[in-house]
């Protein structure tokens, strides 16, 4: 199927979301709390577009592109003066509630807001709740975290406020933040997040680490990965790869095919 | 049929001509990515080409509990979509043959695509260690 977007034709896929197809072709449409990883939900509204359609009998209406699946022939309005508007109204309380975020101070200038109109949060952090984190980490199957009080106060926390016991420390919540809020903290071969400490898989041949043991233990008992696959890093595994392979090989064949060049 | 990647170690003369085709072919932000395949020495004058396996059962996919990788059936490889990918690492631990890969310049997690169906180091591999028919 085909949809228009500010006058041109685009391919877009069954089942996909307007903001799918605005993605991959690379039009600008901020969008905070989407990620591929995980389910729409709508509530940064930054992604606002307006739609309309030959048959709608002139009808047009504005929608979180993340959430409004494409159909044939939709016609989309990235940037009207309305759509613009929102967008402003959005990054100017956004901007209230984490006026030190680089990334909100960066969008919300490209909008033209450079201070907030209204009065900034006290102690603001830089978490817009997007629910992203919580989400992802649902998502891979962990229920870790999740968005604690209410109204103001809302905010994302571990269970009871204390270190997580579900939490196998995968920093998917830290890397899927698009405001670097989560902190964590890897020492040596230690890793600090959400209050609670990990210890990281070392690499039985050269010390390298990559993920926590926690992890490895969750992939091996619910994924079906043999244990031994986390015994060793990737740069050793290549070369161990290297090594097994060479006995496989019909060395002669080098000398061969530089006689066949020779000759 | 789908085509098939064919090493032949024998044949390589350790010029890593592959690694920086790889390079090149994977460029985001006009800045070269980490190569996906790896001459590695294993004696005096002989080297071993590892990329990726394309498994039959792979445990990078298996570990991924996002979804981000999948086997590309028109193509024949696994497929690591880069929009999905939260970089959690998992698939790098996993594969047992090490060919799931950090690229900690472009910050992304990366493996060997295949070129999509036209592998550049196959390409310009200039004695046919790799080959791709
Ligand atoms: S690090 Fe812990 S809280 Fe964050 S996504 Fe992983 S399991 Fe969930
Ligand atoms: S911590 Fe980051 S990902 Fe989580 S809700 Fe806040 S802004 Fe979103
Ligand atoms: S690093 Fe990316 S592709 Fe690999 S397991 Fe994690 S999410 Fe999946
Ligand atoms: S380009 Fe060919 S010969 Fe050169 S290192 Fe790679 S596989 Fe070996
Ligand atoms: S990306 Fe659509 S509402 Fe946030």
């Amino acid at each position: 199927m085909k949809i228009q977007i500010n006058g041109r034709w685009y391919e877009a896929r069954e089942g996909e979301m307007v903001l799918d197809v605005l993605r991959r072709e690379g039009i600008d449409v901020p969008a905070l709390c989407a990620h591929e990883a995980v389910e729409p939900y709508g509530a940064c509204r930054l992604c606002m577009v307006e739609i309309t359609h030959e048959d709608w009998g002139g009808w047009k209406g504005n929608v979180t592109s993340c959430l409004y699946p494409v159909e044939d022939k939709l016609i989309v309005q990235t940037h009207t003066e309305d759509i613009i508007e929102l967008r402003k109204t959005v990054l100017n309380l956004l901007l209230a509630r984490c006026p030190n975020s680089p990334e909100i101070q960066k969008l919300a200038s490209e909008y033209g807001i450079d201070t907030t109109s209204f009065v900034p949060r006290e102690d603001a952090d830089n978490c817009i709740m997007c629910g992203l984190c919580t989400r992802v980490c649902t998502q891979m199957g962990f229920n870790a975290i999740s968005v604690a009080g209410r109204g103001y106060g809302r905010e994302i926390a571990t269970p009871l406020k204390e270190a997580p016991p579900d939490c196998v420390g995968c920093l998917a919540c830290v890397k899927i933040c698009p405001t670097h809020h989560i902190q964590y903290e890897d020492i040596g071969t230690t890793r600090e997040i959400w209050g609670r400490q990990f210890e990281l898989v070392k690499c039985k041949q050269c010390g390298k680490a990559l993920i926590t043991r926690e992890f490895a233990d969750y992939l091996i008992e619910n994924r079906d990965i043999p244990a031994d696959y986390f015994d060793i890093c990737d740069d050793c595994k290549r070369s161990g790869t290297a090594r097994d392979f060479k006995k496989l090989v019909h060395w002669e064949e080098k000398e061969e095919a530089e006689e066949e060049v020779s000759a | 049929m789908t085509k098939r990647f064919l090493i032949r170690p024998a044949l390589c003369i350790g010029c890593r001509t592959c690694e920086l085709a790889c390079s090149l072919t994977h460029q985001e932000n006009k800045k070269p990515g980490r190569s996906r395949i790896y001459p590695i020495a294993v004696g005096r004058e002989q080297w071993v080409p590892i990329a990726c396996l394309q498994c039959d059962d792979p445990a990078c996919v298996k570990s991924c509990l996002v979804d981000a990788l999948r086997l590309n059936e028109e193509l024949g490889y696994i497929e690591l979509l880069q929009e999905r990918c939260i970089k959690c690492r998992a698939c790098v631990a996993a594969c047992p043959f090490g060919c799931s890969l950090i690229d900690e310049e472009q910050e992304i997690i990366v493996k060997c695509d295949l070129c999509e169906g036209n592998p550049a180091c196959a390409r310009f591999c200039p004695t046919k260690a790799l080959e791709y028919k």
